[in-house]
């Protein structure tokens, strides 16, 4: 369950002062899909980055399962994150120059998961998205979609409990896309994480189970589509 | 994360921009390189100036003179009562007695002067002049042939010959003289004609010597052990009022006690002591100083090579502002962040290092070529490494590099993930 409660977030000061999010409250069930739908601009991005802790509002609670993140420290946030989030970017951020075996690895060393356990997550996660024969590839040699389909192995090798993707399928093309859109919809359904994704894309909107539109920084709807809700 | 993860990305990272990360390591090791030649060439030039005093004198000798009292003072009444040897400032056998017994001393040898008349192989052979001195140290002689105890010294009744003398005494060469006697005039200096009261004393030729390169003065002559030439001193000077008086007193320190101790203590029961230790010490601050000056331009060159690595560590981070925001939302800490690029400075230290050690080490091979331009013996080396020195050299550099990287590295840690993510 994650509760975001009377958020608000303003950047810039006095005449500059632009409120980024204004008042945001909504609840999400474990295990559900969620779409935060809104224009460039709507405070869809900051949304996401103040669930995750990355950002800290100045007013407001995030909390999940019971612990309001904000509160935490810096270090207990990233211990929060290492182990309980992951993300996804529309620009994959992989890391060009390494393999896609060490591209994976990455979340597991940051969570200091033992080296001898690391080889099966990193295996069993590069199958889940058929890029096991490319583990010695180099990110650089990969098509768009391969690396988008590397940066999802990378966000559930460590079984987060919350995947966050942030326009996953902006830079793909329709196709592509929906490959990535299944795998993402899979790891929600099958591995049972909460699936939150950003996107301005209505059509992908409408695949999850719940939708929050977001307009000026201000929650406009809440819509729950009820044939996915409870699966 | 764990240091072996960190370091093992920080490796990764700085094989992917291999000319940069080269060229900031080559300007460490132009420090490097010049910190291990000059403290090789420090240590080779004190290992070669040890070995020069070694073949020029015995460190564990003393040489002990009276004190002269005529400095500084009025001369004293004439008191027939008084020693001539007190009178002239020389020693006698009480003061040799007195100096054998300081603790410390193996034994106390006093100089003895000794002028023969001629040498010869007897017979009717021709005579030839002659110098005789007396061994009563244990400097290392350069042997042609034959051979002498571990000591050095010269037994009683034995000679050792220069290889200059052995012509005119009718050998074909060092070894057919070994084992050979000659015979060696000396004169009561008292005799009113030379041939009057001479007396013959027979050496057998225990050694040849020769000339080295180490040997800052070499003059031939004949050696005799000290028994010998005491004999033959108190034969010459009989009646002279000069017997059992000497100019100085060679002392033998034993192997277990401290030379400056013994020569302190020397000094105390009255004498004038010198050591060749003293030289050594003054020659051995020298090499030290022109050592650490040396050395100091390589210092100089490191500390430049610091702004290098900054500058690569500044440069490495805002190229790879995106990866450090990942690891950020990955939830990697600013510690592990810092921790990364600290240590990439620390492998671009420590490779700088390695090269630089590297180059000085292959400097080594020039060796026989600068023993041969500067005319020394062969087989010395005058740049002498220590791996123990480059190894502290090259920690100390990976040191110093983690030092110049704490800037970079505070920037990378101190990045906010959010602004490094953003794509717009």
């Amino acid at each position: 369950m994650i509760e975001v409660r009377h958020i608000t977030k303003t950047y810039g000061r006095k005449q500059n002062a632009f409120k980024a999010l204004d008042d945001a409250s909504f609840a999400i069930p474990d295990g559900a899909s969620v779409a935060i739908l809104g224009k460039s601009g709507s405070g869809k991005s900051t949304l996401m980055h103040a669930m995750s802790g990355l950002d800290r509002p100045e007013r407001g609670e995030v909390v999940i399962d019971g612990q309001d993140i904000l509160k935490l420290k810096v270090r207990q946030i990233d211990e929060f994150r290492s182990h309980k989030m992951s993300f996804i970017f529309q620009s994959f951020f992989v890391q060009a120059n390494e393999t896609c075996y060490d591209n994976v690895s990455l979340p597991l060393e940051i969570a200091n998961v033992p080296a001898s356990k690391r080889r099966e997550k990193i295996e069993r996660a590069l199958k889940a998205v058929q890029l096991l024969d490319k583990k010695k590839s180099r990110a650089r040699d990969l098509s768009g979609g391969q690396k988008q389909r590397l940066a999802i192995a990378r966000a559930i090798v460590n079984g987060p409990t919350i995947l966050f993707a942030d326009e996953p399928t902006g830079n793909l093309d329709s196709a592509t896309g929906e490959v990535i859109e299944n795998l993402l919809f899979a790891y929600n359904k099958v591995r049972k994480g909460t699936l939150i994704i950003v996107t301005h894309d209505p059509d992908l909107a409408r695949k999850c189970d719940m939708q929050i539109h977001i307009k000026d920084g201000k929650i406009e709807k809440v819509e729950t589509v009820q044939k996915g809700a409870k699966r | 994360m764990k240091i072996r993860d960190i370091a093992r990305r920080a490796g990764r990272s700085l094989r992917q921009a291999k000319a940069r990360t080269l060229l900031t390591s080559l300007a460490i090791s132009v420090g490097a390189f010049t910190v291990t030649v000059a403290l090789a060439a420090g240590a080779g030039t004190q290992a070669y100036t040890d070995t020069l005093i070694k073949n020029n004198g015995d460190e564990r000798s003393l040489t002990a003179l009276a004190k002269g009292d005529s400095q500084n003072q009025t001369p004293k009444e004439y008191d027939p009562g008084r020693s001539q040897a007190a009178q002239q400032n020389l020693l006698s056998d009480d003061d040799v007695s007195k100096i054998s017994k300081v603790q410390g001393v193996e034994s106390a040898t006093p100089t003895y002067n000794v002028s023969p008349a001629y040498m010869t192989r007897g017979g009717n052979a021709k005579k030839y002049e002659a110098n005789v001195a007396i061994k009563s140290d244990r400097t290392a002689m350069t042997l042609e042939a034959g051979t002498l105890p571990a000591s050095n010294e010269i037994e009683k009744g034995k000679v050792v010959v220069p290889s200059e003398y052995l012509g005119v005494l009718g050998f074909q060469n060092a070894n057919d003289a070994v084992g050979k006697t000659i015979m060696v005039h000396f004169d009561k200096l008292l005799a009113i004609r030379p041939d009057m009261s001479g007396q013959d004393t027979t050496f057998t030729i225990a050694a040849v010597n020769k000339q080295s390169s180490l040997q800052l003065r070499y003059t031939p002559q004949l050696q005799i052990s000290a028994d010998d030439g005491k004999e033959i001193y108190n034969f010459q000077h009989a009646g002279s009022g000069q017997e059992n008086t000497y100019g100085s007193v060679n002392v033998r320190v034993t192997d277990s006690a401290d030379v400056d101790t013994v020569k302190q203590a020397i000094k105390d029961a009255g004498y004038e002591v010198f050591s060749l230790k003293d030289i050594q010490e003054a020659l051995f601050q020298f090499i030290d100083v022109a050592k650490w000056g040396a050395a100091g331009f390589g210092f100089l060159a490191i500390l430049a090579s610091i702004f290098g690595i900054i500058n690569t560590q500044y440069i490495s981070v805002l190229e790879r502002t995106q990866q450090i925001g990942l690891m950020k939302a990955l939830g990697a800490r600013k510690k592990d962040v810092g921790r990364l690029f600290r240590y990439e400075a620390a492998w671009v230290g420590f490779l700088g290092g390695v090269i630089g050690t590297a180059l000085a080490f292959l400097t080594a091979l020039s060796n026989p070529f600068i023993a041969k331009s500067l005319n020394l013996e062969p087989g010395t080396q005058l740049l002498l490494f220590n791996p123990l020195t480059s190894v502290i050299l090259i920690v100390a550099l990976m040191l110093i590099a983690v030092l110049a990287g704490y800037f970079p590295s505070r920037k990378a840690a101190k990045l906010d993930p959010i602004e490094a993510l953003r794509t717009e």
